[in-house]
């Protein structure tokens, strides 16, 4: 399925989403106030320890979504192993890991269900703007479906391409997957037409 | 409503599916993802305001933990990375773009590719530059060295735009809401 | 057919001098029809125009001249009144379809029709148990076949038991025990059913046919006598040259 939460589930799991949220938040803005290398190490280590504690496989799946951001690290050591501030290169490849993986976590661990929940609760107060609750959830609810769906017939698309074609897909493609957008949310809207809309009561 | 909302998802969805659709080949042979085209057609084709939802609903759902990035890529950790910046750019390089389109009454492949420089290219990169400095601890001109090669892939990527919007306006003319 | 009580307090579906055109082209044009009947066949060829028709009765289009009316209202304007009065099967599968797995899909409809979420799960739940899909609710939509969507859009508009379901070849891309199946569930229910086919079989036991040709009403009547003609007519074509019938 469609989402980065891990397929272990670990007592995190069942933790509100709100609670996870509110911690990242507070770990977030400590790692930006954390001016030692010691200090990080310890936090480190400590992350580290929390993400094992959950056992290998989730560790595993935890390091493997960290892996973008390996340029940065390479770049950070690049520029200062050059000037030679060791330790201000550390302190900012440590911050930037540890943040990441912090965020990663409570991703990792938190449902997409839940997570829709805790947003439709606090978007409630927009429905004063006319941003109902249940449109918010038709509308990711449609963006889940249509992505598998516009992804199978984009493949679809360029086997067409490379059937009847020597040269490899260009941009061009991008046309028809984007008329493939327009008439799905077309049909789409007359579906849900077909069952009394979205406005009104 | 249900238009505006289908519309809006459908083009969410197609962002994601432009950023996942791997190997797009420039003429000079560097592949590159057309995630970045994506939001800029929400502006271009959908306007400013439906545009800007369109991506502001793809940015909330990678928060919320759909891989939805090229590389597929989500969750909380891209808010903590060094391209933070061009993920909150992108709804307002979408609303920038959507609204050249919608005020510059001129040919509307012009007008789009005006518009995904505009947004998509200088405003996108304002905040992405700004993003890389802060996450990185670095010079904005620093930071914009990081960035510069893109620039090229990304200015292409805005001619595209304004052809693909001017060809969606010759196939569906209904379904360009910028000019509705 | 079951002996039904007829659906005496419903005025039925009302076209007057009712047309449609699309950017200046005229698909349907002159119907004038009132449809009270609890079985009703449309039949015609390709692009006569049968699948506007019934999208003109949902009122998912609006006609360009004349009105129509669902138990007295304009299908096209209250979109809330018709919820519990008319549903629609369309003709793709995929088309109609808007969430990712089927518990989500039917429990939409409900929720539209004013249950609260709760209530909206255990009517889903009821409805796939009776029909021998309760290992269905969690599942994605893109798991199922298109025969299964198929049912899975029957599914939904059956759960809000509207008074007038349209059914827009319900039959196409199913198996034949799925079809034998749905012909005998269909026939049971109380519901008028107007249905778009292509298979002068299926229209055994309804009471009214209408036969569309190039948007306009070419026959309309009982059974017997309506279809013999078309079966013929449509033989008789397939005698001459059809291409020449294909070109727009
Ligand atoms: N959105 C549209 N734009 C342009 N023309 C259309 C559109 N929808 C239908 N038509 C035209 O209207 C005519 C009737 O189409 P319709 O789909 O109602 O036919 P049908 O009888 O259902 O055909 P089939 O048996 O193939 O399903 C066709 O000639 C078709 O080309
Ligand atoms: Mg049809």
């Amino acid at each position: 399925m469609l989402t980065l939460t891990s397929p272990f589930e670990t007592p995190l799991h069942r933790l509100p989403a709100g609670l996870k949220l509110a911690a990242l938040a507070l770990a977030s803005i400590g790692l930006m106030a954390m001016q030692s290398l010691w200090a990080l190490g310890v936090a480190g280590v400590a992350v580290v320890c929390l993400y094992l504690a959950f056992g290998r496989g989730f560790a595993g799946y935890g390091l493997r979504l960290l892996r973008p951001l390996w340029p940065f690290v390479l770049i950070i050591a690049l520029w200062h192993g050059w000037t030679g501030e060791f330790a201000a290169g550390g302190i900012i490849a440590g911050r930037l890991l540890l943040a990441v993986a912090l965020a990663n976590l409570v991703t990792m661990t938190t449902r997409l269900e839940d997570m829709m929940t805790l947003v439709e609760r606090l978007a409630r107060p927009l429905a004063r703007f006319g941003l109902s609750p249940r449109v918010l959830a038709v509308a990711v609810a449609l963006v889940v479906r249509f992505t598998p769906v516009l992804m199978d017939k984009a493949g679809q698309l360029m086997q067409a391409w490379r059937a009847r074609s020597a040269r490899r897909v260009n941009w061009r493609i991008v046309l028809p997957i984007s008329l493939m957008a327009l008439d799905e949310a077309d049909h789409v809207a007359e579906a849900i037409r077909a069952r009394g809309g979205l406005s009104g009561p | 409503m249900e238009k505006n909302v289908a519309y809006i998802a459908l083009f969410a969805a197609l962002i994601a599916v432009l950023g996942l659709v791997p190997q797009i080949t420039l003429a000079t042979g560097v592949p590159i993802t057309a995630q970045s085209l994506g939001v800029m057609l929400c502006g271009t084709v959908l306007g400013a305001r439906r545009g800007f939802l369109a991506v502001l609903l793809f940015v909330a759902l990678v928060a919320l933990g759909l891989p939805l990035l090229s590389g597929g890529r989500g969750g909380l950790g891209v808010f903590s990375s060094p391209t933070v910046g061009f993920v909150i750019g992108f709804p307002v390089a979408a609303f920038v773009a959507g609204l050249v389109v919608e005020k510059w009454r001129v040919g509307l492949g012009i007008a789009s590719f005006a518009g995904a420089i505009l947004g998509g290219v200088l405003v996108l990169y304002l905040f992405g530059i700004t993003g890389m400095a802060v996450v990185l601890g670095k010079s904005w001109p620093a930071a914009s060295l990081l960035v510069g090669a893109y620039i090229p892939g990304d200015l292409i990527k805005a001619g595209m735009a304004g052809f693909i919007t001017q060809g969606l306006a010759r196939l569906r003319p209904h379904a360009v809401l910028s000019r509705g | 057919m079951p002996n039904l009580s007829p659906l005496s307090d419903d005025p039925g579906l009302i076209l007057r001098d009712a047309s449609f055109a699309l950017s200046g082209r005229v698909i349907l044009s002159g119907l004038d029809l009132h449809l009270t009947e609890r079985r009703i066949g449309i039949i015609g060829r390709n692009g006569s125009g049968k699948t506007t028709f019934l999208r003109l009765l949902a009122g998912l289009i609006a006609p360009s001249t004349g009105s129509v009316t669902v138990g007295g209202v304009d299908p096209a304007k209250d979109r809330k009144a018709m919820l519990g009065l008319l549903g629609i099967l369309f003709q793709n599968p995929d088309h109609q379809i808007i969430f990712p797995t089927v518990g989500e899909e039917l429990a939409f409809g409900l929720r539209q029709q004013g249950l609260d979420k709760a209530a909206a799960l255990a009517k889903t739940r009821a409805l796939l148990h009776a029909h021998g899909r309760a290992h269905w609710e969690a599942e994605p939509v893109t798991a199922l076949s298109q025969g299964q969507r198929h049912f899975l859009c029957l599914l939904s508009v059956l759960a809000m038991g509207p008074r007038t379901i349209l059914l827009d070849e319900p039959f196409a891309g199913l198996d034949l025990p799925t079809q034998a199946r749905l012909t005998r569930s269909l026939a049971d229910l109380p519901q008028r059913l107007i249905t778009i086919t292509h298979d002068p079989a299926a229209l055994q036991g309804y009471d009214r046919v209408i036969w569309l040709e190039a948007g306009r009403l070419r026959a309309d009547g009982r059974v017997d006598a309506v279809v013999p003609a078309f079966t013929a007519e449509m033989a008789r074509l397939g005698e001459a040259d059809a291409d020449t019938d294909l070109a727009l």
